[in-house]
């Protein structure tokens, strides 16, 4: 099942020109890419696990193991979004939210974790949810096999790191990510590690072609990560996102963007197109 | 991209120049057009407050024509968008609306002096464009929704064929209260300001009869005058790429009546011949993502180049791709934009359509980035053929990622005015009012 390290070089995404292949720097990234795919395919493992265990709470009626469960299973999906929303149909049935739809949280395809949410917490009820819990445990163990059959295209495996700060850009700074719930730091904090993990797996290759880039992007990695674990609570959650202060939301700003604004540019430092 | 000064029907000769020299007359008389203030420092407050110079102001479209104006001509620098709910109670009421709508657009296409009334009284005219409107370029265009045929006005029998309530694409946001309405104005002028004067002059004169339920004020970016023997260069959307390069001709009035304009003896009821389908789509860019996107991805997700606005294995703007040569999309992405959308094939000739999109600037949302993209405006004689294949091709295109359609609509806009006592929609409501007595 596991792709050989020339497998995954050969067989590209279907936007990329086939150029890079030619490139003798670009089988240093073999190695980083195989082991990417072990990561993502660790945690889609955890994924499906966890949302059996969060599912079966919701079909039992378990509302608080349910609420409980909501956000430490979430994360596994944030982490490897990347990799997730190229099943573009997974995606928006497993992790749409409701300014998806026009109808709202009435649309009859709203689906997935969000659906279950603003029943858990919008109307504090898991009835008529059961269906939605089986639809969400099917989708997962869909994308865990759809992930398994993947080729990991490189530049995606790399543009994956910018991917995962634009998705905090764009929907956690803002709080509008778990919107009934307010457990967004979960997601926050995942996206980052999920971001982080990118870099950290090609981090020879960056240092190789310029330390002081590397370097800058631990250091705001670093920034991010000390506001955040001012939230932690003591059983290794988090606080609710209105708990955070003002300044510490716009404290975040700067360095999330500036990784935005920097990680957009490994693709290219690394020879990808 | 044939020469247009050539074109025997240019719609744009519709214009009447007339104004021309007595505005270029009024401002050298106007003390604010004194020459070049530049040494003076006595004069700086006035370089301030000078207002800047348009010698368009009165240029004007005539109202009357077999299709209404707004369609075919050049878009002029400020768009606007404006969707409608009918207050009407019954059909008498909304041959009122449609009447007085008549005679507010003729007079603000045509401008005049507005009269004066006893100042106890709120004046009759805004006045934002002062004691005389100035049409400076105006056109009004006049648009019904699927909603104005259900059951109120006993419309229901005469729904053009296709005429639906717009329904979301895989990649739509819709918001609720920026989609659908029973009616739009698309008001198109060289200012916003003679946009909003025509707006409020109508929303004034119809309080009981329209409200307002969604708006969206768009621009076209000027550009530079075409070089000599070069062709005119299309504006750029706010991803930096040209926009309306593959459009068909506005100028050929054959491929227009094919590709924009209902014809007689076709599928569409009678009273709908020579009007259009018009489709809107409020489209956000994720603008600050897009400027963090690498330019050959911009490139290859729009299958152009981003400076020239050259297709991929072309030189210039105007270059037609040659998918032929390239069948397995080496040189132009299989789903680039420009190939899913027309891909150049003898079919897809069905599938053409005139687009007439503005560029907009909102604020900000609320997580810090911009709120910009594209009002999107297309116009079709086929609805199913046009605009909803060509973006259900576009269905998942790898631009998706950079895009968020938030609203928007389908309208049928209406045949046009053609005479003095012809008014909008009368076709339509005469059609009702045979179905009532046959």
């Amino acid at each position: 099942m596991k792709k050989t390290p020339l497998a995954l070089l050969f067989t590209l995404g279907a936007l990329s020109a086939p150029s890079f292949a030619a490139d003798a720097s670009s089988l240093d990234l073999v190695q980083p890419i195989s082991d990417y795919k072990i990561y993502v395919t660790d945690e889609v493992g955890k994924l499906v696990t966890e949302t059996k265990a969060f599912t079966d709470a919701v079909k039992k009626g378990d509302i608080a193991t349910a609420k409980k469960l909501y956000p430490t299973t979430r994360v596994h999906y944030e982490a490897i979004e990347p990799i997730a929303e190229l099943f573009s149909d997974l995606d928006a049935a497993i992790d749409s939210r409701e300014d998806d739809h026009e109808n709202g949280v009435k649309a009859d395809d709203f689906t997935g974790f969000h659906r279950i949410e603003y029943g858990l917490w919008a109307q504090n009820t898991t009835k008529g949810y059961e269906g939605f819990a089986d639809g969400l445990n099917n989708d997962v163990l869909r994308l865990q096999k759809q992930i398994a059959d993947l080729t990991f295209p490189p530049e995606k495996v790399v543009g994956g790191a910018a991917a995962l700060m634009e998705e905090v850009a764009a929907t956690k700074v803002s709080g509008e990510e778990d919107r009934y719930s307010h457990t967004d730091l979960y997601d926050f904090q995942s996206n980052v590690d999920g971001a982080k993990k990118i870099v950290d797996l090609f981090k020879p290759q960056i240092v190789k072609k310029d330390k002081a880039f590397a370097d800058k992007l631990d250091k705001n990695f670093a920034t991010v990560d000390a506001i955040l674990a001012k939230y932690k609570t003591k059983g290794g959650g988090f606080e609710t996102y209105d708990k955070v202060k003002d300044a510490d939301r716009k404290a975040l700003i700067g360095p999330v963007n500036t990784l935005a604004e920097d990680l957009s540019t490994l693709r290219g430092k690394l020879g990808l197109d | 991209m044939s020469d247009k000064d050539q074109a025997p029907h240019s719609p744009d000769r519709r214009r009447v120049l007339l104004g021309l020299g007595a505005a270029g007359a009024a401002l050298a008389g106007s003390g604010l057009a004194c020459p070049m203030m530049a040494h003076a420092a006595s004069s700086e407050e006035h370089k301030v407050t000078e207002a800047p110079k348009s010698d368009k102001t009165q240029d004007r479209h005539v109202y009357e024509g077999v299709h209404q104006s707004g369609i075919v001509n050049a878009r002029p620098a400020a768009g606007m968008m404006v969707a409608f709910d009918v207050l009407a109670a019954d059909r008498e009421s909304l041959q009122r609306m449609f009447r007085v709508l008549d005679e507010r657009i003729r007079f603000l296409m045509q401008g005049g002096p507005v009269e004066d009334i006893d100042p106890k009284l709120p004046p009759l005219d805004s006045g934002i464009l002062g004691p005389n409107v100035t049409p400076d370029n105006l056109t009004i265009t006049v648009s019904v929704g699927a909603s104005l045929f259900d059951e109120r006005y006993g419309l229901a029998p005469h729904k053009p064929k296709q005429l639906i309530r717009m329904v979301g694409f895989p990649n739509d946001a819709l918001e609720a209260d920026r989609c659908h309405g029973d009616l739009t104005l698309q008001f198109c002028s060289n200012t916003p300001d003679t946009n909003i004067h025509a707006l409020r002059d109508i929303v004034k004169n119809l309080p009981d009869l329209l409200y307002v339920r969604w708006k969206q004020e768009g621009s076209v970016p000027a550009q530079a005058p075409a070089k000599p023997g070069e062709p005119e260069q299309s504006a750029r959307n706010f991803l930096g790429f040209r926009d309306g390069s593959a459009n068909p001709d506005s100028n050929d009035s054959r491929a227009m009546d094919q590709i924009v304009w209902v014809q007689p003896g076709g599928p569409e009821p009678a009273w709908a011949t020579h009007g259009s389908y018009q489709a809107v789509r409020i489209i956000r860019n994720y603008v600050e993502r897009w400027d963090r996107t690498p330019l050959q991805e911009q490139e290859t997700i729009f299958g152009r180049k981003k400076a020239s606005g050259a297709p991929m294995d072309g030189a210039h703007e105007f270059d037609i791709p040659d998918y032929h040569k390239d069948p397995e999309g080496k040189v132009t992405a299989l789903k680039s934009h420009i190939r899913l959308a027309n891909p150049r094939t003898p079919e897809a000739q069905a599938n053409l359509i005139l687009r007439r999109p503005f560029n907009y600037s909102n604020g900000v949302m609320k997580n810090g980035q911009l709120d910009m993209g594209l009002l999107f405006i297309c116009y079709q004689a086929d609805l199913l053929k046009g605009f909803i294949t060509v973006q259900t091709r576009l269905n998942g295109e790898p631009l998706e990622e950079y895009l968020k359609p938030t609203g928007g609509g389908y309208f049928f806009t209406l045949p046009g005015v053609t005479g003095k006592d012809d008014f909008i929609g009368r076709s339509l409501l005469q059609a009702a009012e045979k179905g009532k007595t046959a």
